[in-house]
C-alpha cells in the first residue's frame, strides 16, 4: 500500500503525455515484414532481398542457447530448456529507447530480428549466404552462425525429424504443390488473468508447494513432474529477474538524466519492472508492462506467431481504475497503447524462401482481440475498445491487427468507430461473428462459458485463452490440387507416379457427387500423410522441445506436472490445416456437373485431358466452364455444391485424427498462399488456367467470378455452414467512398447483416484499384500504403509483383 | 396535355389481347445500390424512356425493345456470330477484327447465344412480377438492417406504369420501402396511380427554361412541373434530383430558383448529380452516337458553392446521392 500511495502522489500525469507523436512513433518501427521472393517452386522476386535492409540477425539467443546446452548435456531436457531461457534472459543485451515507457526487446539493437536455431539451423544458414539475405549479417556474422550451426547439426528439432522419417513418408515431406507442412507455426494464449491476480511469485509458489505435495504422494511419474516443476521454477524466476535487470538499467539512465520529463519516465520504468511480473499489476501501465514481457519471453523460449489477447476485457479494469484514482487520462492511455502497438511491430522471425511464397508481407502476425462478451454472455465494450482503435487509426501500421468480436449486442458505436478505422485502408480490425462461431466451438467439444471468452491471435486463428491449446498451423494443404488428383486416380499423368490415393476411374463418374467423393477421398488421404509427418514431429517436439515457461502460463499444467505438449485441453481446438484454393474445388464440381453432366458439351475424361493441355486450342471449353454457375453470386446452382463440398471436405479432414483422438481440421488463415502456392496446381474445370490464384480466402469467390455486388457474396457465403466446417476468412474489397459520409449508415447495415447471416468472418481492403496501380508503379511514393493480404495486413511495397497483381486483380465492389 | 409518353402504346408490351401476366422491358436488376434512396437497395431499372437527355448515363435505357451490346475486348475472332446472323451484318476480317454493320444489324439477338465469350450480349430482358420479387426478396435482411428498398428507375418507370404499379404493390404487401425514380414526363394519371404506391419520389429537375429543357432533352417541360404539383399532393416523401452539367443549369439564379420550387412543394432535400462519363463507352458498345462529349460536371468546389446557396435557403443538400 506504501508504494500505491507514493505512486499516485507522483506528478502525473500531463507531463507525460505524448513524449512522441503518433507521426514520430511510426518512424521508430523498422518492418520485419517477410518479402516473398518464392512463388512455390519458382522464383517470385528474388533480385530483391527477403527482408528490408536495414533488417539484421541477431545471434545473441543463438549463441547463449548454444552456451547454455553446452554445460547443461546430460541433464533432462526440460531443465536443460529452462536454464536455456535463463541463461539467455541474464545475459542477453538490453536497451531502452529513449522515448520508451514500456521496455523490452527480443535482440540486441532495435533493427534485429532473431531465428531459433534449436528449432532449424538450415533455412537462416542459407539464407545468411544467399544473395536474398546477405544483408542480415555481417562476414564476421556469418562465421559466427556457422559455427553455432555446427554445434546443432543433428540436434536441431528439424534435424532430429528428418532423420525420422521413413522414405515413403519423407517424400510427402518435400513440398511438390499439394500440401507444405511447416515446422515453424507455434501459437497459443497464456492465462493473463491469472497471473495478473498471482503474479509471477504467486505461480511460483503454487510448483513449489506441488512439489511439497509429490514429496508426500510420490506417484509413478514423481521424477518427471518434480523435473518439470523445477524447470517452471527456474523460467519463472529468471523472468522475474529479467525484468529486474530493465529495472536497474532505467534506474541507472535516469540518474544521467537532465530532462525532468524523461527522468520521471525513467523513475517510473524502473519502479514498474522492480514490480512486475513479479507481483500483481496495480495501474494501467504495470498491467502492460507485464504482458509485455510475459509475450517477449514467450517468443524467446519459443512460439512464432501471435498474440491472442482480449485487450479490452483485460486491461479495461486497470484503465478504469487509474481513471477513477486520478492516475491517468483518456490521452495518456492512448499515449501508452500506442507504444505497446510500437513494441509490438518489434517481433519478427527468419523463414525459409520457400515458407516466404506464403508469408509474404508478414512479420509475426501480431493480431489483438477487442469486443464480444464474457463468459456470462455480457457484452465486454469499454473505453479501451474504442482507444484500441483510436491507436491504431493514428498509427496505421502493419501491425497488431485487430479481431473484433461481434455480437448480438454489440453497440451501434462500435460498429460506427470500426467502420472509420476499416475506411483508413489499414484492412482492421477484421469482423469475427460469435453467433456463428460459438457453436462451432461448441461443436469442437469447447464449454459453452469458455467458448465465449475466446480469442484470436493472428489471421484467425482461434484460440481459448488460457487453456492448454499449444497450437500448431500444420501447414498449407491445396485442396484444388488434391481435387486435381481425383481426376487423376492419385496417379501423376506425366511421370505416372501413384502419388495420391487409387481413387475411381473419373469415366464412371454420373454426376458431381462421384467426383466430390473421390475428392473426399483424396484430402483424407492426404491429411493422413500430414498426421504422420505431424505424429513424428510431435513426438519429437515433447522430447526435446519441452516449454516450461509457457506451460507455467496455462490452466493445468502446474496441478498435472506436466509440460504442455504432453496433454491437451480436451476439445478440437488444437492443431489445424491453413487450406486454400476450397472454393475453386467448389466451383470446379460445379462446373462439371453443368458442363459434363448437365450440357453434356464434353465428357468427363475429355475435359480432364482438355485441362490437362492447359486448355489449349479449346477456350471454347475454357469459356463453358468459365460460364458455369459460380460461388459468390447467390446462385443456389453453385452454392448448393459450394456447401456440401465444404461440408464433405472438412468432414473428411476431421476423419483423420491426431495422437491425442483429436480430428484434424481446417483453418481460413491462408496468409499468401492462396497465391504463393497456387503456382503448382495445373488447370483445374472452373475455368482456371495453369498456375493461376486461387480464391483468395476460405469465404471469398474466385477472383474476378462474383458479378452480382458484395450483398450476393454475402448471401452466397451464409449458405456454407460455419458450424459444420470451420473457422472461415472472408475478404472484401471496397472503395473508400462506400465508408464515407451519407453512404455510411448503408455500410453499416450491411455489416449488421453480415452478423445477422451468421458468416463468420470479414474483413476489407479499402483502396482504389487506381491507388494500387500507381503504387505498384511508383513504389517510392507509397511505401505506406497498406494492404489486406489475408487475414494480416502488409505494406503493399513488400509484395512480390506476382502477389501485387493478384491483390489489385480481386473484385473491387464498385460504386455504380 | 396529352403528350406521346412513349411506353405501353409504342412498344406494345402486354400484347393486345388481355394477357394473364404483365411483362416489363427491364435492362438491369443493380443489387447493393446505394445512390438511389437511402439504405442499401435493389434497383430495377426499366428500359424505355421518351427522353434523349444530352448527358444521359444509361443509352442502354432509352430504346423500348432489347438491343445488341458488344463488347469487342471479350471477341476471341471465333466467328460464331458471323453464321448465326441471318443478315449477314456480322464479318470477320483478318485485320479488322469482327464488325457488326448496325444498319444490317435489327437486334434479332440471335448471335448473343452463340458467343462463348459474352463478346455479344443482350440488353433489355421482358419479365414479370415475379421474376422481379425473386431478385428483389433475395436482399431483405440487407433492406431491413439498412432502412433499404426498392427503387424503380429507369428509362422512366412511368412508360410502364401498369407494370411497376403491380410491382410496387407487391413490395407494398411485403413491407418494403418503395422509391420511384421518375423523370416526370407521363401521364397525370400514371403518375399519380404510380406515385401513390410509392413511399419516396426522387423526382428530376433538369432545367426550369421550357425551351432550354426541350432542347437538351427532346422534350417540354410543363407536363413535368404539372406532374410535380400532383407528386407534392400525395403523401410520399419528395426529393428532387437535378444533373449538374456546366454552364447548362448550374447558374445560381437557377439553382436558387430549383430550390424554392423544392421549398415550395415540400421537398425534403436537393440531389445534386454531377454529370458523369459512365454512358460515353456504354453507348459506344450500343453502336448508337454520344454526340454531346463537350459536356462535363461543375468542379467540386463549385457543386459545394451550390449546395451552400441551397442550404442557405434551408434546403438539404446531398452530392452523387
Amino acid at each position: 500500500m506504501e508504494t500505491m500511495q507514493s505512486m499516485s502522489s507522483g506528478k502525473r500525469p500531463a507531463d507525460k503525455v505524448g513524449c512522441l507523436s503518433p507521426e514520430e512513433l511510426r518512424k521508430k518501427v523498422v518492418s520485419r515484414a517477410i518479402r516473398n521472393i518464392k512463388r512455390g517452386h519458382a522464383d517470385d522476386d528474388s533480385k530483391r532481398g527477403m527482408f528490408r535492409p536495414e533488417v539484421r540477425l541477431d545471434l545473441q539467443r543463438s549463441r547463449l542457447m548454444t552456451e547454455s546446452y553446452r554445460e547443461t548435456e546430460g541433464q533432462p531436457m526440460v531443465i536443460r530448456r529452462a536454464k536455456a531461457l535463463a541463461h539467455i534472459l541474464t545475459n542477453m543485451g538490453i536497451f531502452i529507447g529513449d522515448y520508451e515507457r514500456i521496455v523490452g526487446y527480443q535482440t540486441a539493437e532495435p533493427n534485429g530480428i532473431f531465428h531459433p536455431i534449436d528449432q532449424n539451423w538450415k533455412s537462416p544458414r542459407r539464407l545468411a549466404n544467399s544473395e536474398e539475405g546477405k544483408t542480415l549479417l555481417d562476414e564476421e556474422g556469418r562465421k559466427e552462425l556457422d559455427k553455432l550451426c555446427d554445434y546443432w547439426k543433428g540436434k536441431s528439432i528439424s534435424d532430429r525429424h528428418q532423420a525420422a522419417l521413413p522414405p515413403d513418408l519423407k517424400k510427402y515431406w518435400t513440398y511438390e504443390g499439394t500440401f507444405l507442412w511447416s515446422q515453424l507455426s507455434e501459437l497459443g494464449v497464456p492465462n493473463y488473468e491469472k497471473l495478473f491476480k498471482a503474479g509471477l511469485k504467486g505461480i511460483v509458489e503454487e510448483a513449489r508447494q506441488r512439489m511439497d505435495e509429490l514429496d508426500r504422494e510420490i506417484p509413478v511419474d514423481f521424477k518427471a513432474q518434480k523435473d518439470f516443476l523445477e524447470a517452471v521454477v527456474i523460467s519463472l524466476e529468471a523472468v522475474i529477474k529479467f525484468a529486474k535487470r530493465y529495472a536497474d538499467l532505467a534506474l541507472s539512465a535516469s540518474a544521467k538524466e537532465i530532462n525532468p520529463p524523461r527522468k520521471t519516465i525513467l523513475e517510473e520504468i524502473a519502479r514498474t519492472c522492480e514490480w512486475v511480473p513479479e507481483n500483481p499489476p496495480r495501474t494501467f501501465i504495470e498491467a502492460i508492462q507485464f504482458f509485455f514481457f510475459i509475450h517477449l519471453v514467450r517468443y524467446l523460449e519459443y512460439s512464432t506467431l501471435g498474440i491472442g489477447v482480449r485487450v479490452d476485457h483485460l486491461f479495461g479494469p486497470y484503465y478504469e481504475k487509474d481513471l477513477r484514482e486520478g492516475r491517468i487520462n483518456r490521452e495518456e492511455a492512448l499515449g501508452i497503447l500506442q507504444l505497446l502497438w510500437i513494441k509490438l511491430n518489434e517481433l519478427g522471425l527468419v523463414y525459409s524462401p520457400t515458407v516466404s511464397s506464403v508469408y509474404g508481407g508478414v512479420a509475426s502476425l501480431q493480431a489483438v482481440t477487442i469486443g464480444g462478451t464474457d463468459e456470462e454472455g455480457r457484452d465486454v465494450t469499454n473505453d479501451l475498445t474504442y482507444l484500441v482503435m483510436e491507436a491504431a487509426e493514428s498509427l496505421r501500421l502493419i501491425e497488431p491487427s485487430i479481431a473484433l468480436r461481434i455480437h448480438d449486442n454489440t453497440p451501434d458505436e462500435v460498429y460506427s468507430r470500426a467502420v472509420d478505422v476499416i475506411k483508413t485502408g489499414i484492412g482492421y480490425p477484421s469482423l469475427f461473428n460469435d453467433e456463428a462461431l460459438i457453436p462451432l466451438y461448441e461443436r469442437w467439444g469447447v464449454p459453452h462459458g469458455e467458448a465465449k471468452s475466446y480469442s484470436v491471435t493472428g489471421c484467425v486463428y482461434i484460440e481459448i485463452p488460457g487453456k492448454n491449446i499449444l497450437r500448431r498451423s500444420v501447414g498449407y494443404p491445396v485442396l484444388a490440387k488434391m481435387l486435381w488428383w481425383a481426376l487423376h486416380q492419385g496417379k501423376d499423368p506425366k511421370t505416372g507416379v501413384q502419388f495420391g490415393a487409387r481413387t475411381p476411374d473419373p469415366a464412371t463418374f454420373k454426376s458431381w457427387e462421384d467426383l466430390l467423393d473421390a475428392y473426399c477421398e483424396q484430402v483424407k488421404f492426404f491429411f493422413t500423410k500430414i498426421e504422420q509427418l505431424e505424429r513424428i514431429n510431435n513426438e519429437i517436439l515433447a522430447e526435446y522441445l519441452p516449454r516450461p515457461f509457457y506451460s507455467a502460463l496455462l490452466d493445468g499444467c502446474i496441478e498435472k506436472g506436466k509440460d504442455c505438449r504432453k496433454w491437451v485441453y480436451p476439445s478440437m481446438i488444437h492443431h489445424f490445416a491453413q487450406v486454400i484454393g476450397g472454393v475453386n474445388v467448389a466451383d470446379s464440381i460445379t462446373a462439371v456437373q453443368k458442363v459434363v453432366f448437365d450440357d453434356k458439351l464434353v465428357t468427363l475424361p475429355e475435359l480432364i485431358e482438355i485441362m490437362d493441355r492447359n486448355w489449349e486450342g479449346r477456350e471454347d471449353v475454357r469459356q463453358a466452364c468459365l460460364s458455369a454457375p459460380k460461388y459468390g453470386n447467390d446462385d443456389d446452382y453453385a452454392d448448393r455444391i459450394a456447401a456440401e463440398v465444404m461440408v464433405r471436405g472438412e468432414a473428411a479432414v476431421e476423419e483423420v485424427k491426431d495422437g491425442f483422438g483429436l480430428s484434424h481440421r481446417s483453418d481460413g488463415s491462408a496468409v499468401s498462399a492462396t497465391y504463393g502456392l497456387s503456382g503448382d496446381t495445373p488447370a483445374t474445370p472452373d475455368g482456371r488456367r495453369d498456375g493461376e490464384p486461387f480464391s483468395d480466402s476460405t469465404l471469398a469467390p474466385a477472383p474476378g467470378r462474383d458479378k452480382k455486388g458484395p450483398t450476393a457474396v454475402l448471401k452466397s457465403a451464409s449458405k456454407i455452414s460455419t458450424v459444420d466446417t470451420f473457422n472461415h476468412l472472408l475478404n472484401q474489397k471496397f472503395s473508400p467512398k462506400f465508408l464515407t459520409g451519407e453512404l455510411k449508415p448503408a455500410f453499416m447495415g450491411y455489416l449488421k447483416t453480415w452478423k445477422e447471416l451468421s458468416v463468420p468472418h470479414i474483413q476489407f481492403n479499402v483502396v482504389d484499384r487506381e491507388t494500387l496501380v500507381k503504387a505498384k508503379k511508383f513504389p517510392e511514393q507509397y511505401s505506406d500504403l497498406i494492404v489486406r493480404v489475408a487475414g494480416f495486413s502488409a505494406y503493399f511495397v513488400d509484395l512480390s509483383p506476382g502477389l501485387q497483381d493478384h491483390i489489385i486483380a480481386r473484385t473491387e465492389q464498385r460504386l455504380v | 396535355m396529352t403528350g406521346d409518353f412513349g411506353g405501353r402504346g409504342r412498344q406494345g408490351m402486354s400484347g393486345s389481347k388481355s394477357v394473364e401476366v404483365k411483362r416489363g422491358m427491364i435492362f438491369y436488376i443493380q443489387r447493393f445500390s446505394v445512390h438511389d434512396g437511402p439504405g442499401i437497395r435493389t434497383t430495377v431499372f426499366m428500359k424505355g424512356c421518351p427522353l434523349r437527355c444530352w448527358w444521359c448515363s444509361n443509352p442502354e435505357s432509352q430504346s423500348f425493345s432489347p438491343q445488341l451490346i458488344v463488347r469487342d475486348v471479350n471477341c476471341a475472332g471465333c466467328g460464331a456470330c458471323v453464321s448465326a446472323c441471318p443478315k449477314g451484318a456480322v464479318t470477320l476480317a483478318a485485320h479488322l477484327g469482327r464488325r457488326i454493320n448496325r444498319a444490317l444489324c435489327d437486334d434479332c439477338l440471335l448471335c448473343v447465344d452463340r458467343c462463348l465469350y459474352r463478346s455479344l450480349d443482350r440488353c433489355g430482358t421482358a419479365v414479370t412480377v415475379d421474376e422481379v420479387m425473386d431478385n428483389i426478396e433475395r436482399d431483405l435482411p440487407f433492406y431491413r438492417n439498412s432502412e433499404g428498398g426498392v427503387t424503380v428507375s429507369g428509362g422512366e418507370p412511368l412508360s410502364q406504369a401498369d407494370f411497376v404499379e403491380q410491382l410496387f404493390v407487391r413490395c407494398g404487401k411485403e413491407g418494403l420501402h418503395r422509391v420511384l425514380d421518375t423523370s416526370g414526363y407521363a401521364s397525370g394519371h400514371d403518375l399519380e396511380r404510380v406515385a401513390r404506391q410509392a413511399d419516396l419520389i426522387l423526382y428530376d429537375i433538369k432545367h426550369l427554361d421550357p425551351l432550354i429543357h426541350r432542347k437538351a432533352t427532346g422534350v417540354d417541360n410543363a407536363v413535368i412541373l404539372e406532374n410535380l404539383e400532383k407528386a407534392a399532393r400525395i403523401n410520399g416523401a419528395l426529393w428532387l434530383r437535378v444533373p449538374l452539367i456546366e454552364g447548362f443549369n448550374d447558374a445560381e439564379e437557377h439553382i436558387t430558383r430549383i430550390a424554392e420550387l423544392g421549398l415550395e412543394k415540400g421537398a425534403e432535400k436537393i440531389s445534386f448529380l454531377p454529370y458523369h462519363e459512365g454512358g460515353l463507352s456504354k453507348s459506344r458498345q450500343l453502336g448508337v452516337d454520344y454526340p454531346f462529349k463537350g459536356i462535363r460536371a461543375p468542379g467540386d468546389e463549385r457543386i459545394a458553392e451550390l449546395a451552400g446557396i441551397v442550404e442557405a435557403m434551408g434546403l438539404k443538400v446531398s452530392i452523387g446521392v
